[in-house]
């Protein structure tokens, strides 16, 4: 006897997509990650496009991971061209990706995450037993939006980071009020960690996991120029499609990546577990105290994840900007360079995982060719893999509750769906 | 008095004009508070069956299942607003639907045939229904749609902006940056309301809410920047990124060089 058991639409994730599994006799025949937002073509769009407009479309790629897209498109056009910044861009594109993570995970935590553990539909309804944490975690992600917009212009797809630097350098009043709001939303951020460190993981899901995430430096961050593989290898960022092997699936408009030859999962999980060690102040001892409730083989300590990162972005940005102050802010023009026939890459850590952008240039400085892979995309075989498990754990238990453990699953890895859809090959 | 249902929908595109609602971060518990919220697939579990006072439907059209979501949408509901450029304009997915086929894209994107997917020509949801009202941008700014949300409740229109960016440039006295600059700036083509912002910051306007209402400057602007020494392909690529194919229809035909 065949059945399918098929969540139509995912809710509380960005974008659109749906899970089916198919079974035949009781046993699982497929597992399906469908995801049937429309095809967007960027790489189709921004061909014969000035390198100068090229970071004003792709960072429309997404709304919520805005930011990761801009300085991903900005880094590649940086290195095709060997544009050099100066050390402060290089800090206020610092601050500009923790004030990403800040205003996405306070999003999801909160808002998408927390109401499955809580046992609410939404926030808005968790908010009549919970108001305080809804309130706080308004706070948290507006301290998010307020980097976004003193660094680029505004909430979504702002305008003010350029390829070279800012086009305007941010006012020392405007650090001033980030910095005053990160101290007063840092308990909120431990708030967050405390919420999902009091629940217990399920054990429906514990699977081998490959991680991969960038190698920040010194310390941890989400900007860098090579790759961490959980299986103690390192690559250049170069060497992405090494790594990714991206090949077209026919329910899906976003590609799958395989690992040689197994899926694998970028996002916070494999940040903080790969660079564990870089973690500092209460982020550190955080991560030592909840150290149990972040395993590799369970992909649903992602959430628990982004709550540590959380409190080590609030410190972080907090850090920069102090420094910033002492140093006190240069109006540095735009760097000036000549373009050239040529190709950049680079990768980016967007909230949800590893992101890189590969362009091609004509020698006017107009893209020939172009390459983008995001981290949904990158994770769809990976969430399929978790799916299949699932339904393997819990056949013969009632529908209603496999659903429910494969949608907490699957929001586990704060999908973003629109960004998955439109990755190419040319 | 019961409240009024509201939906927030999206089809294809980056989420943004959501988001922007879920931005009002100090004004959404507020906000929602005045409605029973039906369906907002981001944001919440919850779905409720049955008519729509007041739906936002954000991105574009492409694929069946985003055009038969849209029908049932506009068949329940009472005023159905295009909330942002890819509603309205057709946003980046649409910027090239004068140029090649979906079939080209298919091929050129994903390396398979038409047929393959469900996948449609991206177009805005004006291109298959009727709707009441429509707050521009890419994204929607929070302020105007946040007015918009208030105005429709007590009855009223939301706001709209008949006259160019220029405008709102020139009374900020920002220096305009394609006369002192000689940037190619669309801000004498597109919808006003964002209080110049892209000048404010020493930019020249990309045009992310679309063209003004009769867009009489198109030919004028087309013609500058060609004589500033930019070329043919490099003004249509700008036009066409939010104003859909209304640059091609106001200067005869795209950039066949």
């Amino acid at each position: 006897m065949s059945k399918n058991i098929t969540i139509d639409e995912l809710t509380r994730v960005e974008g659109h997509g749906g899970i089916e599994i198919s079974l035949k006799d009781g046993k699982i025949e497929d597992v399906k990650f469908n995801v049937f937002e429309g095809p967007r073509f960027f790489e189709h769009a921004i061909k014969s496009v000035y390198y100068e407009k090229i970071p004003d479309i792709t960072r429309r790629i997404c709304a919520i991971c805005t930011a990761s897209h801009s300085l991903a498109s900005i880094g590649a056009i940086e290195h095709a061209f060997d544009v050099k910044v100066t050390p402060q861009t290089q800090a206020l594109r610092d601050i500009l990706i923790h004030g990403e993570m800040i205003e996405s995970h306070a999003l999801h935590v909160f808002m998408l995450a927390l109401p499955d553990f809580l046992g609410f539909p939404d926030a808005i309804h968790m908010a009549s037993k919970h108001l305080d944490a809804v309130k706080a975690a308004l706070e948290l992600k507006k301290t998010g939006n307020m980097i976004h917009t003193a660094m680029s212009g505004r909430d979504v797809h702002g305008m003010n980071d350029r390829v070279g630097g800012f086009s305007k350098i941010p006012t020392e009043k405007q650090l001033i009020e980030i910095k005053e709001s990160l101290e007063a939303v840092k308990p909120t951020t431990e708030l967050a960690v405390k919420l999902l460190a009091g629940f217990d993981l399920p054990a429906y899901n514990i699977s081998e996991n490959t991680l991969m995430a960038i190698d920040p430096g010194e310390q941890f961050g989400f900007l860098g120029d090579s790759i961490l593989v959980s299986d103690q290898t390192v690559h250049p960022e170069t060497d992405y499609e090494k790594l990714t092997n991206e090949k077209v699936v026919r329910h899906s408009y976003a590609k799958h990546s395989t690992y040689k030859g197994k899926p694998f999962m970028v996002g916070s999980l494999a940040r903080v577990q790969l660079s564990n060690k870089k973690l500092e102040g209460t982020a550190a001892s955080l991560y030592k105290e909840h150290k149990d409730k972040l395993q590799q083989r369970n992909t649903i300590s992602n959430n628990l994840a982004q709550a540590i990162e959380l409190v080590h972005s609030v410190d972080r940005a907090r850090d920069v900007i102090e420094q910033l102050l002492a140093d006190g802010l240069k109006q540095e023009a735009l760097t000036e360079f000549e373009v050239y026939a040529s190709r950049g890459i680079n990768a980016v850590e967007a909230p949800r995982g590893l992101l890189y952008h590969d362009y091609t240039f004509n020698d006017d400085g107009t893209i020939m060719k172009s390459n983008i892979i995001t981290p949904t995309a990158q994770n769809a075989a990976n969430i399929e893999k978790d799916a299949r498990i699932i339904a393997e754990n819990l056949s013969g238990k009632p529908e209603a509750e496999l659903v429910k453990a494969l949608e907490i699953m699957a929001r586990a890895y704060d999908p973003c769906i629109s960004c998955s859809v439109h990755l190419v090959h040319l | 008095m019961s409240k009024p249902k509201l939906g927030i929908f999206s089809l294809t595109g980056c989420g943004g004009d959501q988001l922007q609602i879920l931005n009002m971060e100090d004004q959404l518990l507020d906000l929602v508070s005045r409605f029973d919220i039906v369906d907002f697939q981001e944001g919440s579990s919850r779905k409720v069956d049955g008519d729509i006072d007041i739906a936002f439907v954000e991105g574009t059209v492409s694929t069946e299942h985003d055009l038969k979501k849209l029908k049932e949408i506009r068949a329940r509901s009472n005023v159905l607003i295009a909330l942002g450029n890819c509603a309205i304009e057709g946003c980046i997915q649409s910027m090239r639907n004068g140029e090649t086929t979906l079939s080209e894209r298919l091929k050129d994107v994903y390396g398979v045939e038409e047929g393959f997917f469900d996948a449609k020509l991206s177009k805005p949801i004006t291109e298959y229904v009727d709707v009441e009202f429509s707050i521009p941008g890419c994204p929607v700014e929070k302020e105007e749609t946040l007015r918009g949300i208030t105005s429709l409740l007590h009855g009223d229109s939301p706001p709209y902006y008949s006259y160019p960016v220029c405008v709102e440039c020139k009374l900020n006295e920002y220096p305009c940056v394609i006369v002192e600059e000689g940037k190619p700036c669309l801000g004498p083509l597109i919808r006003a309301g964002c209080n110049a912002r892209c000048p404010s910051l020493g930019l020249d306007c990309i045009g992310c809410r679309g063209p003004v209402e009769g867009a009489e400057n198109f030919a004028a602007e087309y013609q500058m920047l060609l004589d500033k020494g930019y070329t043919k392909q490099d003004i249509m690529n700008r036009l066409r990124v939010f104003c859909g194919e209304l640059g091609d229809d106001f200067l005869g035909g795209g950039d066949d060089e």
